[in-house]
Formats: structure tokens, C-alpha cells, sequence
């Protein structure tokens, strides 16, 4: 069984799992750590706004991706997203995976939308995600 | 590679100095900015994150490998 450690913290309120991975791509070119909140709510990965204009992510070369536009209803307002199909995310001990991220081109702007990894991730990986709030421990599990 | 997990690595440390040191950051005016944190250490803050992001690049630094948080308020919750 491999494990990706998870940081347990109190963020905007409430304990949340984290996790933290390198974001690469090679078409746009993309290298940025992210700090992304596990959200199983979510269906999907989603870049927030903020890294996107940490990685200097221009609205244009959001909008030439190639992958699907979707509308994303978040935190009660309305985005439309645009997903990067051949992002890969490493994480610190080392496991690596390619799979689709999201990235927010229109719609409600809002630089506190945090970055949020999805179900889509655990899906991805056959990952089992393990989460002790009490302990504040917390971690992805898979098979090899 | 091994470059990569030292970047993973000063990310996760810079990350944890925050979440450590928020409520001191509360206490100490900040809350309602954004904070920039590099080697465990504050350099730039500022209401406007691009604003911020000007001043992290001015300081000769690439903010995509920078800690950059917000500071909300005490009590307050955010439901995703």
C-alpha cells in the first residue's frame, strides 16, 4: 500500500484535510506548488483563482485549452471552467499522477476561492482517503 | 527531481508557518489581507492580491513559489 500524507488544519473555520503537490504541465508550461483543500463534494479538481494569477495564468491562455468547458456552480455563485487534460501532479513522497485539473476562465472572480482537490482525483487513483479529525491525521491510501 | 521535493518540501514548511502562526497574524492587523510567506517569514502583505503579487515580483521573487494566504477574521467560516 502506498500513502500520500495529508496536513490536518484549521482553515477558514473548520479543520480540513490539505494536501500540497507540484501542478505541472508542459502545454501551458505550469510549475506551482498548490495547497489544495480535499473536498470529496467535489467532482472535480479545481484550480483557484489565486493560483491561477500566481502562475501568471492569463485568461487567454486559459480559454485555448483545448479540454471541456463546463459551468461549475461554487459557493453560490456561477464559474465556467476549462480543464487542462495532461496536467500532472506530483506529491512529496514522490507519487506522481497525470490526470484532468480545472481551471476558472469566467465568471463570479473571486481571489478566496481556494484550490480544491476533487473526487475525481480519488477516482483517478483508486485512492481511499483516511481522515481522523480528532488526531488530525489524515491520508490517501492506494495500491501499488 | 530532487529539486522538485525541495521546492514540495519549503512549500509544505512555509504553509505550516502559517497555519501556525494565524492567530498572531489576527492579532496583529492583518486580517482581510493577503499575506506573502517565504523561509517561515512574512515578506509582503496587502488587501489586493495583485497588488501583493507586484510587490513579491518587485522583490526579485516568483510568487508562484511563494506562501500566499488570506487572513480571514476570527470566527469566521468558509463552506465550500
Amino acid at each position: 500500500m502506498k500513502r500520500i500524507p495529508l496536513e490536518v488544519t484549521h482553515f477558514a473555520g473548520s479543520l480540513r484535510a490539505i494536501a500540497i503537490f507540484l501542478l505541472k504541465s508542459e502545454d501551458p508550461h505550469l510549475f506551482i506548488p498548490i495547497r489544495a483543500i480535499i473536498d470529496t463534494g467535489s467532482p472535480l479538481t479545481l484550480i483557484g483563482t489565486l493560483d491561477v494569477k500566481k502562475a501568471r495564468l492569463s485568461k487567454i491562455q486559459l480559454k485555448k485549452l483545448e479540454g471541456e468547458h463546463k459551468p461549475v456552480n461554487i459557493g453560490g455563485g456561477k464559474i465556467f471552467a476549462v480543464s487542462l487534460e495532461k496536467a500532472k501532479l506530483r506529491f512529496s513522497n514522490d507519487f506522481e499522477i497525470e490526470m484532468p485539473v480545472n481551471f476558472p476562465v469566467s465568471g463570479d472572480e473571486n481571489s478566496l476561492q481556494p484550490s480544491l482537490l476533487g473526487i475525481d482525483f480519488m477516482l483517478k487513483t483508486n485512492a481511499k482517503l483516511v481522515l481522523d479529525p480528532s488526531k488530525k491525521e489524515a491520508y490517501f491510501e492506494m495500491e501499488d | 527531481m530532487e529539486q522538485e521535493l525541495v521546492l514540495l518540501k519549503r512549500f509544505e514548511k512555509d504553509n505550516e508557518w502559517f497555519h501556525k502562526n494565524t492567530e498572531k497574524l489576527q492579532g496583529e492587523g492583518f486580517v482581510g489581507k493577503f499575506v506573502a510567506i517565504k523561509d517561515s517569514r512574512l515578506i509582503a502583505s496587502d488587501k489586493n492580491v495583485d497588488v501583493l503579487i507586484r510587490e513579491i515580483e518587485k522583490k526579485g521573487e516568483n510568487p508562484a513559489f511563494i506562501v500566499i494566504e488570506f487572513v480571514y477574521p476570527q470566527g469566521y467560516t468558509l463552506i465550500l
